[in-house]
């Protein structure tokens, strides 16, 4: 690449990453702020300030762990996070027990109508939650789970199963027949052939699967909200709006951390699997 | 190849550590599991059952997320502990935002399963088929406190059916609150609306305009109401038969219109089409509002930001006069419904009786937020609310004293002077009131024509609830 060429691609990239950082960065800012500083307008809202507004290098004495402390003393926070570990971890379990072998069975055995099928599936993803919730909730009252991340656990798959069938289904088909084939006249059943040969080489749609669905999970709201209703069996989508906005207040600081802390990892995870995250989405993008 | 014998000794070896690691991530999973659903499993933390008394059950209470986090951590550690040990019950309180209250009944209706006690941010006479009647224990309250202000008996009470659908527990006055300096600097005064309409102008010139909502949000809800009350357009009649389409309701209700449009043009800005029940709050906090009419959240969230200038500049007012009269809705009725599906009902009538007979504790813990029902709950009644909102420390000394003349004097329930009826609760969660404003405001619609295709559709809906008894 040539020097003209590197700074061209910095000359977009640069910006374009400083955009999107942004928010986090305005996150990071204002969770430590005191409400002092983040109430007064004349105050730059990127910087801590003093009571004149004024910008020192020691920010850190204008800065206060106040609101991280409220967050995670007296809000059901980490309760929240822990739930949304669990019921994320419990739904990509699921969603790759019964995707994989659903996309590889649409793949490879339906013949004609798998992607016709396959398409179907999808369209059953696109079913807004907005429709479904009513109905569901009774379905989930009379199971007896209301108030129980089992609830959640349950129905999640309805929306992560189709997609991840579909994703799966479009990444197998990517993967050459003759090496199945030629495990097969190896001796291997058609089983083995998929845990030795099919599932190694997917494992970036594999991937994408996990960190899809994943993201689904934290990221829902209305059955989180709907199934719930006890602050401590809530997960983070739910519990951060209903308890740090109370009334019409909002806790501004307290918010920013609730957000940005499990945003981190999330970012951090997408980053590190980037190169097989893309992978995973583009692999049957031609087939 | 391994033989048979290599597999033997595989098998017999300790654990690798990836086994190790394998393993112990399954067990800590499903200890993590089972231990973070108590109710559906076997796991660490079960409901909290109180030693050596045998309960009489559960009782889930739905109510909102307090603006003051204090209040709310004293009900949920404190009273409803105490109350629970007083009467061998296990209380579980759940908060939730309040702008979600309503999906989150309709949801509990949809499935007949949920709280046993939904708390509203506004009266929910829709819901009026949905629920289990008060009347016997707004009796009983009654019989000890004293008769319940007018604006919670005409909150709850629907005199065709003659039921109590829902229990009154407390309710917010709706004050002005303005920043006195800027008030001063542009010389304005607030005392009727007519002196907002003209004083508008010089606070956006200076660069502090009124803050007054025209979105669909509950705030824009209550004030636009008022506002309709003071030049005499009423949406209803005593009977609560729909009348703003006549006579001297319809020509109060142009003119309120009318007042609106020039205090909008000339002293507002876009804003106010977009706002949620937060923005005047925040715009107000952050220095740009002269005027905003809102509980008394503003004020106390001022006093909590630490910034005095903000704080001591933010003064209270009762909503101006209008040709008509000066009267406002409240900001907030609070009334809790008592769902049919509801499993425990006696103990959710114990605790809403007692909770009444003991609301001066609640309206100290409140910051005077929840002023009760029944003024009888505070000995001394409204005489004794002034002495206590008086001596408030915050400055300036004695502000918050003219809350106690709002919500004696000025304060009243949507629909007034009809009762909040099932056709008003619809006009109100169906936006009716600040789209029709909206119009008019933003030049889609004269005044005249406004109330005209207001008072139609709230015609509609006035039909649809008498086919159905409630009116």
């Amino acid at each position: 690449m040539t020097l003209r060429q590197k700074s061209m691609t910095y000359a977009v990239v640069v910006p374009f990453a400083i955009l999107l950082a942004f928010p986090f960065y305005f996150a990071l800012v204002t969770m430590f702020k005191t409400n002092l500083d983040l109430a007064n307008v004349e105050h730059s809202p990127y910087l801590y300030n003093d009571l004149e507004g004024g910008f020192h290098w020691d920010f850190w004495n204008y800065a206060t762990t106040e609101h991280v402390r409220f967050l995670f003393e007296d809000t059901n926070y980490p309760k929240w996070l822990l739930n949304t570990l669990l019921v994320g971890a419990a739904v990509v379990g699921i969603t790759l027990l019964l995707a994989m072998p659903a996309g590889y069975a649409l793949a490879r055995l339906a013949g004609g109508w798998g992607q016709t099928a396959g398409v179907g599936i999808f369209l059953i993803y696109l079913v807004p939650p907005t429709l479904l919730f009513l109905p569901l909730s009774r379905l989930i009252t009379q199971l007896d789970l209301k108030d129980s991340l089992w609830s959640l656990i349950l129905i999640y798959p309805s929306f992560t199963v189709p997609f991840a069938t579909w994703l799966l289904m479009g990444f197998f088909k990517t993967i050459p027949q003759e090496l199945e084939d030629a495990a097969l006249v190896d001796g291997a059943s058609r089983l083995k052939a998929l845990y030795l040969i099919i599932l190694p080489i997917s494992l970036p749609g594999i991937l994408t699967v996990v960190i899809f669905a994943f993201s689904l999970c934290v990221n829902e709201f209305i059955y989180a909200f709907t199934f719930i209703s006890s602050s401590e069996q809530r997960t983070v989508s739910a519990g951060i709006p209903n308890d740090l906005i109370r009334g019409d207040v909002f806790f501004w600081q307290s918010l920013m951390a609730a957000t940005l802390i499990p945003a981190i990892p999330l970012a951090l995870l997408y980053n590190a699997f980037l190169d097989r995250f893309i992978k995973g989405f583009t692999g049957g993008a031609f087939r | 190849m391994a033989d048979a014998s290599d597999e033997l000794v595989q098998e017999s070896s300790a654990l690798t550590r990836s086994d190790l690691l394998k393993k112990g991530t399954a067990a800590a999973f499903a200890v993590g599991m089972f231990g973070a659903l108590p109710e559906k499993s076997f796991g660490f933390a079960g409901p909290m059952k109180f030693a050596k008394k045998q309960l009489a059950g559960d009782l889930r209470i739905m109510q909102w997320a307090h603006f003051v986090p204090a209040y709310d951590q004293w009900l949920d550690n404190t009273y409803i502990k105490r109350w629970g040990e007083a009467n061998d019950v296990e209380v579980k309180v759940d908060h939730i935002n309040n702008a979600l209250l309503y999906s989150t009944a309709a949801s509990q209706v949809a499935a007949q399963s949920g709280h046993d006690l939904f708390w509203f941010i506004s009266p929910p006479s829709t819901f009026q088929k949905q629920v289990v009647p008060l009347n016997d224990i707004v009796q009983e309250v009654t019989k000890k406190l004293g008769p319940m202000t007018k604006v919670a008996r005409k909150s709850t009470y629907n005199p065709k059916t003659k039921q109590f659908y829902g229990f009154p527990d407390d309710y917010a006055p709706d004050p002005v609150q303005y920043r006195r300096s800027y008030l001063q600097e542009a010389g304005v005064s607030l005392n009727t609306w007519e002196d907002l309409r003209k004083g508008a102008p010089k606070l956006k010139a200076i660069g502090h305009p009124v803050g007054l909502g025209m979105s669909n949000e509950i705030d824009s809800n209550m004030l636009l109401a008022s506002l309709l009350y003071c030049y005499g357009g009423f949406i209803q009649n005593e009977e609560n038969r729909i009348v703003i389409g006549q006579g001297s309701n319809r020509k109060g209700a142009i003119q309120a219109l009318q007042v609106m449009r020039d205090i909008y043009r000339n002293g507002m800005s876009d804003e106010v089409f977009a706002w949620t029940a937060a923005s005047n709050n925040q715009a107000f906090l952050a220095g740009r509002l002269s005027v905003a009419l809102n509980a008394i959240s503003i004020a106390r969230s001022a006093e909590n930001s630490g910034n005095t200038a903000l704080a001591d500049d933010t003064w209270l007012a009762s909503i101006p006069r209008g040709p008509v009269m000066r009267l406002g809705n409240e900001h907030v009725m609070g009334v809790f419904v008592m769902w049919k599906f509801a499993k425990n009902k006696e103990a959710a009538k114990k605790y809403l009786v007692d909770q009444q007979l003991a609301y001066r504790e609640h309206f100290i813990r409140s910051g005077y937020y929840n002023f009760p029902a029944w003024t009888g709950a505070i000995k001394g009644g409204f005489k004794e609310i002034r002495r206590m909102t008086a001596q408030d420390p915050h400055k300036p000394k004695g502000k918050y004293t003219i809350l106690t003349t709002i919500a004696e004097k000025y304060t009243t329930n949507p629909g007034h002077p009809g009762n909040t009826t099932p056709v008003i609760d619809e006009i109100f969660q169906t936006w009716l009131l600040p789209q029709m404003f909206a119009e008019v405001a933003q030049g889609k619609m004269t005044p005249a024509e406004g109330v005209s295709a207001f008072a139609r559709k709230a015609n509609a809906i006035y039909r649809k609830w008498k086919n159905q008894g409630l009116v």
